[in-house]
Parts: C-alpha cells; structure tokens; sequence
C-alpha cells in the first residue's frame, strides 16, 4: 500500500471514528496537541485500527510515533510484513 | 446531635453477588476469603484478553411473578430486595405513598437489548431494557406506593440511591426507603471494558498489582427507615446512616483525576454532612477497582484527606471478592460496609504476598491497607466510596451514633429559576423556541429530532477536540445545559465551580448508545468494541460531559425513570438546594430520537404513523426528543450576582399506584396525588393554580389519565383552566418534554412568552383558544412514568 493510500485511510478513521473535523486535520497535525485533543481513549482505539487495517501492532510502541498522520504512517509503513 | 426526625437508621439487608445468594452466606464466605471471581461460563471470550469474572450463580431467580417480563438486572434486585424486606420484618405495602424504592444501575436490561438484537426482535424484551424497569418493577413486587427512582451514575449509583433515600426521609417525603443497586454481567460491558484494556487478565489486584478491574455481578438492597417510624414498630437497627457527599471531577469521561480533589471533596462532604470528626471513621471501603488510575487516585486522596487526622485508618477493597458489580457495587459495599461496622470486622483486600505488602507499604504509609484476612477493630463510623465514569464521586457514612446530620439546613430559602436552554426538533435556542410557539410550528412528522450543529458549537464556544466526543445524547445536553449557564449569565469559576451541581433526569439516557455498541459486538465479537463509543452507554456520560464542559464540580446525579425524570430532576434539585448542599442547581431533561428508538417505540405500538395532537384520541404519539435545562438556585444567590429570576420552584410531589411496567392504564389516580402532594409541599391550594403545562401527547390512554385527574382535582374549575402542551411541537420527547413543559411555565411566570394556545376541558370536550398568560401567578407542571408513576411541581412569580 503506498505511504499516501495509507494516510487517506488514516485520515478517514479519525473523522469516521474519533469524530475530527476534517477541515483542520492536515497529515502533520499534531493529533494529542489542543485542537484535535486526542487522549488515551482515542489511542485505543488508533492502536485497534491500525492493527485490524495494515496487520502491524502499535501496542506499547513509544509516544513520539502516535503525534501525527504522517508518524503514524511512518510507522506503519517501517513495520508492515 | 441529630435531631430524632432526621435520623436514618438501616432496618434490613439483602445481597445476592458471586460470593453468595443471600447476606448470610455471603458474608460468611468474605470472612474466609473466599472470592467469587472464575473463568467465565456465559459469555464467548473468542480472540479476548481476560475471560475473568465474578458470575452470580443462584437457580431461584426465576421465583418470582412473571420472570419472563422481567431482565436479569431485576431478578438479582428482587431476589436481593425479598431478603432485605424479610430482614426487617416488612411485607408488603398496599401502594403506601410513604415507601420508595431507589435503585441504583450502570448497564440496567443491557441482556435484554442483547436478547432483543440478536434474535428476532422480540416486542417482549423492549420494555426490559432500559434502566428504569429496575426499581420499577421492585416496587410492583412489594407494592412500594412512594416515590420511585432510578440512579443512573454508572459504578457510584448505588452509593448514591442509598444517599438519596435519606434525602427523601429527611425532607419527610418517605418513611421506609429500599435504596441499593444491580447490574448483571453482559458482553456490552464485557467487551466495553476489554477495548478499554481495563480488565486484569489475572483477576483484580486492588492497591496492589492494579492492572485492570474484574466485573462481577449482583445486587444489594438497605432498608433505610426513619428512626420514628422503625422504632413505632420496634424495628431491628443495624446502624445510622449519617451524611453522603456527591460531587463531580469536570475532568474526564473515563479516567479519574489524577489528583483525587473531587473525591476528597465528596469525602470532606460526607464528613462535614454528617457532623463527625475524621477520626471518627474507623474503616473505609474503597472503591477500588484494580486500575492503576482509579487505585493511585484514590491512595492520593486518601493521603490528603486522612493522614493529619486519622493516619492509621483501615482501607480495604471487598472488590477483590466480589468483582466490580457496577451499578450494584456501592449498594453491595455498604452491605458490606454495615456488616462490618456491626461485627466490629475489617474485611481484607486478598491476593497480598509479603513483597506486595512491602511494596503497597511505600505507597501508602502509615494507612492501615488490611491485607489477606479479615481484622478484628472496634469500630464506631465506617464510609464506603464509589467513583463513576462521568466523573461522579460519591462517599457515604454508616454509624453506630446518630452523628449530627447536617439537612434541609436551606429548607426556609427561596428557589429562584434563573436561567433556561433548550434543544428541541424545533430549534436549538430559547429565542427560536419562543419563535416557533407564536408561529405556531408543528413537527413535520411522526418521528421528529433535535439537530445540533457546528454553529451552536461555535456560538457556545466549544472546541472540536471537545465536541467531537460526543454521542448524540451528548450533542443535546452540552448545548442545552451551556445555553442554560448563558441564559442565567452564570459563569463557572474556580470559586463557584463547587456551589453549583446537575441533575439530569432521562428517559432511556445511554440506551440508544447501549444498542449501537450491541450491534458493533454482535458483528465483531467481544473482542472487537469501541473503547470511544463504550462511554456512552453509561446513562451519566451527557451529564459528565456537561461537567466537563462546563467546569461544574458539585453535585452530579443522573435519574432515569421515565419521562417524568424531566421534573424529577427539578424536585431533587430542589431538595440538594434546601439540604444546603449547593446554592445553584442544574436541572436538566434529556432524551434522544435515535432510529432504534423510533423502532422500538413503533413495535410497541405507541408510536403513532402520522403528525397527532394532543387530546386527539389518537392510538399513538409523535417520536420526539431533547434536551432542556433550567438554572435554580437561592434568591440570595440569584440577587448578590445580579441575575435575573423568571419565577420560583415552590414546590413538588409525587404519586404511584403500581401498574406494570411498561404501562400506565389503571394507575390514573396516582397523578391526582402527585398534584396534591406538590401543592401541600408549595402551600398551594387549586384555587391558586392559574394554569397547567402537562404530558398530554395525543395517545388517547396517556391523555385520558391526564384528563381524568385534572376533573377530579379541579372540578369547576376546570373549564376555565388553561392547559398547554408542549408535545403538539415537540412529539413525545419524554424527560425532555417534561424539563420543556417547566421551562414553558417558567417563559409564561417570566414574561417572556405572552400569549399561546391552550387547551380546555369542559364536560369531556376539548377546545382550544390563543390565552395571554400576563396574569398567571402560580403553574402546575406535571409528568408521568410507565409502572403508574406521576410528578408534579409548582412554579410560581
């Protein structure tokens, strides 16, 4: 899947899924930062997304790769069988 | 010290859970460490991570009368509630209006919604699944003919139910209580807290391991009695119940502060209610469910709150025994609790080994952790806690001592209504409410629903990393409740954010959300929920989002007992302001007009298949929905900040004949009391009442019970006397619809809403004319419940 497949489907769990206006969502947007207030809630539910979508598993993987669509992304696409 | 008409004392105990059927067997087993907790054997644990749990295992839930009409969460509670009547030696009460029932759930009939979905939507399992069948059907078994209320504050309802019930005998408004709490285990909650990751594969490990909770099951029932009536019938006495403290985190939807500042405040509430010292409590039981958050939360509080005054305090978590039983967990704990306090014995939180206990030692310090096997103290006080999803806290002390209860302190203090927010199919403001009345708007069709928009958002100020959150019950309570604060020109501060409390009064609350996660599972298995949709089936999460929201720390108390919720709300606020609990109150009416719930209500017939007016003898109503919030608070507050007062709450009652529930034909008499008993509690006579706002929906059984009474308690006077109806623009919106028919009243009282259409009855024919209402000086609003319940409140200038 390419890198660019992956993050419209990305983006679409968050407006689909965790209720994010799509408007102010860009792939760089900081996703835990004050205007998309992600929370440990929503990293659940991201871990269960990409797990279930992509086959790779974010569980216990550090902070620094959920800030993001692009990192997510990034992650994803190191890690895919 | 108390005086003797406001002492509460506990008459009789009932408990049915995984550690035994009945208080005996139960406790006996707690006293031997036993714990209930095992492998599951109901639910399919396919591809999950925990398959723990502490299952009821009882095969005399079925004796009782028509066990088919009844969910599990019932059963557990009459099975529970029998023992505790038994107990105090009470039987049946003839529909005596001076015993309630007020019973506290998290998930109520969530096995029957399962049952329902998964096969072949049975019309019979409808009217099992919302959480007001509970005490509903409690009371039918006894006859219970007093008020009737359920607690839908998730894992603090039961705690909660048992708070409220001293309310009401304090105020005078009962005699005998029977509060507590069930919930069953289900795959909803289940699989809700498995998407959560909150479920300890290995069992709970309370203040020790805290990896995750175990759900259990069961229900616990407590006689409360006033002292005068149990000693008129030289009653058994366990103990006192003195002061509760409730309040709310205005934090977050799931997880606890960390800080633990709200529960200390419930806490110090509970303490400072009942007119104790600190170190008069000789054992706290937890709540303690075995999550890091929930367990570190509370040692921090427990730190701030105890260590000065009462360093060695003995703490336990009986959650460890039981699994966490939900909405039935504060009501089991103060079994529990009571027990202890009456045999002078501590029970252990289980499962210690000699590193854990050094480990838990470094957390906690001094503080007396009992681990492992039961300890034998002298004890004198003893408070039993729960906390919520939603942010609710709730702490409440038992006692050996009548303590010096601190209630109806405010009783001589005026209410004033200061503010109003509406949501409705017909707009989301007070102005285009007011609007659609003078333009006489009517719904468009037979199922109507309230839509909330970007721009309510924005005019109100709310983010989308917040608003995004929400459900639809959600959508509709924020904005109401914010158009309220607005409308009152209140602002929430750190100084007030603790004067002022919500009660939200619901219909069916989560029970939409509840099936939408239902059909998720169904199709995904256990292992597949949704740990953002799971919030939203706990009936308080639209209450703690307003919290959240609004920065409202006090009080926080969501009912659920049908449409009459909707006023409900506004006498126990009333109540919570004359205990001088809070100097404001939000009292809300919230229900929502999914498409399940327009299916459920076409299946059963109620739902009529075209646009119908009240009074129309039609064989249906209008599906509707809402939300619609109302700021009261003292005169004294109202004046010192200004605000503008539309009228004052002078007054409210209730009334029941029971019926079953899911019914109302047969029960026409009990609205009559209601209106009696709030006139009586207004100083009102019917002379005074100058208009009525009402249920009246169009569907012929709901308005002839409505018309019926009226005659009978206005008589004459009937004919000349203006009814309005708000359902002819609203549809059935239950609780919504009723806070709706107060607000009306309010609108009239305040000068706001100058003339409308009215109804009038005369010799059993109905007319209607346009009415200016500058001249009314006092209005009756009144609502009703299936299972025969009615309420009834008085506004006035």
């Amino acid at each position: 899947m390419a890198n660019e497949e992956i993050k419209s489907k990305l983006k679409a769990f968050f407006m689909s899924d965790l209720g994010v206006d799509g408007d102010v969502l860009n792939y760089d947007t900081p996703l835990f930062g004050e205007e998309i207030g992600l929370d440990s809630v929503d990293s659940l539910e991201i871990i269960s997304f990409v797990d279930d979508n992509f086959g790779v598993s974010m569980t216990g993987v550090a902070k620094e790769n959920f800030q993001s669509i692009d990192t997510i992304a990034a992650f994803i696409e190191k890690n895919k069988a | 010290m108390t005086s003797n008409n406001r002492r509460c004392v506990v008459s009789g105990l009932g408990v049915i859970c995984a550690v035994g059927n009945n208080v005996e067997e139960t406790w006996k087993n707690a006293l031997n460490s036993v714990s209930g907790i095992h492998k599951t054997t109901s639910l399919d644990t396919k591809n999950c991570y925990a398959d723990l749990a502490a299952e009821v295992n009882c095969d005399t839930l079925d004796d009782i009368e028509c066990p088919d009409e009844k969910d599990r969460a019932s059963k557990l509670c009459i099975k529970a509630m029998k023992e505790a009547l038994n107990d105090a030696g009470l039987g049946d009460f003839a529909d005596s209006s001076r015993v309630s029932v007020i019973i506290g759930s998290c998930v109520g009939g969530v096995l029957s919604i399962e049952q329902y979905h998964r096969h072949g939507k049975n019309v019979n399992e409808i009217p099992k699944m919302p959480i007001a069948a509970i005490a509903s059907q409690v009371a039918e078994a006894c006859h219970a003919g007093g008020i009737v209320t359920n607690v839908g504050n998730a894992c603090a309802a039961g705690t909660i139910s048992i708070a409220l019930a001293c309310d009401l005998i304090r105020a005078g408004k009962a005699d005998v209580v029977i509060a507590g709490g069930s919930d069953s285990f289900a795959s909803v909650p289940y699989s809700g807290f498995l998407s959560l990751h909150a479920l300890d594969e290995n069992g709970c490990s309370p203040f020790n391991h805290c990896n995750g909770i175990t759900l259990g099951e069961g229900a616990g029932i407590v006689i409360v009695e006033s002292l005068e009536h149990a000693e008129k019938r030289n009653a058994k006495r366990y103990c006192e119940v003195l002061g509760a403290g409730v309040t709310s985190d205005a934090h977050h939807i799931t997880a606890p502060r960390e800080d633990g500042v709200c529960l200390l405040e419930a806490m110090d509430r509970a303490v400072r209610n009942s007119g104790i010292k600190k170190s008069d409590i000789g054992y706290l039981n937890a709540h303690g469910t075995g999550t890091g958050k929930n367990d570190n939360a509370e040692i921090n509080a427990f730190h701030k709150f105890f260590d000065e005054e009462n360093p060695t305090l003995s703490v336990s978590s009986t959650k460890v025994m039981t699994g966490h039983c939900l909405g039935a967990a504060g009501a089991i704990e103060a079994v529990f609790s009571i027990k202890a306090l009456t045999t002078n014995t501590v029970l252990p939180t289980l499962h210690y080994t000699a590193e854990d206990s050094e480990a838990l030692k470094a957390k906690v310090g001094t503080m007396d952790y009992v681990q492992n096997t039961p300890r034998a103290k002298e004890l004198e006080c003893v408070m039993s806690n729960n906390v919520a999803f939603g942010g609710t806290n709730a702490s409440i002390v038992f006692s050996k001592k009548p303590g010096d209860v601190q209630s109806q302190v405010a009783k001589d203090k005026k209410i004033a209504v200061t503010g109003i927010g509406i949501v409705s199919p017909i707009g989301n403001s007070k102005e285009i409410y007011l609007d659609a009345v003078k333009n006489g708007k009517l719904p468009e069709s037979a199922s109507i629903c309230s839509t909330v928009t970007n721009d309510d958002y924005k005019e109100l100020g709310i983010k989308m990393a917040f608003y995004r959150k929400l459900d639809n019950l959600g959508q509709l309570q924020t904005v109401s409740g914010m158009r309220a604060l607005k409308d009152a020109n209140f602002t929430v501060t750190e100084d007030n954010a603790k004067q002022i409390g919500i009660i939200v009064g619901t219909s069916e609350g989560g029970l939409g959300a509840t099936y939408d996660f239902e059909e998720l599972i169904a199709e995904a298995g256990n292992a597949g929920g949704s740990a953002f949709k799971f919030p939203h089936t706990v009936y308080n999460a639209a209450g703690g989002y307003l919290s959240i929201l609004s920065g409202i720390k006090g009080y926080g108390v969501t009912i659920t007992t049908g449409p009459l919720s909707g006023l409900d709300s506004i006498g126990y606020s009333m109540n919570v302001i004359h205990d001088g609990q809070e100097e404001a109150m939000m009292a809300t009416g919230t229900d929502e007009n999914l498409p399940i719930i327009t299916e459920l209500c076409q299946k059963m017939n109620v739902a009529a298949d075209k646009v119908v007016e009240p009074y129309s003898n039609s064989n249906g109503f209008v599906v509707g929905d809402g939300s619609v919030s109302i700021i009261m608070e003292t005169e004294d507050y109202a004046k010192s900040r200004g605000a503008k007062v539309y009228c004052y709450a002078l007054g409210y009652g209730n009334g029941r004949k029971n019926v079953k529930f899911g019914h109302i034909s047969g029960s026409d008499e009990a609205l009559d009391l209601a209106i009696k008993d709030a006139l009586n509690d207004a100083g009102v006579s019917v002379d005074e009442i100058d208009a009525v706002c009402g249920f009246a929906n169009g569907f012929k059984k709901i308005d002839d019970i409505e018309k019926g009474a009226y005659a009978r308690v206005f008589g004459d006077k009937l004919a000349s006397l203006p009814l309005f109806q708000v359902k002819e623009r609203v549809g059935e919106g239950r609780a919504a619809s009723a806070t709706l028919a107060a607000a009306e009243a309010a609108l009239m009282l305040g000068g706001e809403l100058a003339e409308e259409n009215a109804y009038f009855i005369a010799n059993g024919e109905v007319s209607k004319k346009k009415v200016a209402t500058a001249g009314f000086k006092k209005i009756l609003v009144t609502s009703f419940a299936t299972g025969g319940s009615y309420s009834a409140v008085v506004l006035g200038k």
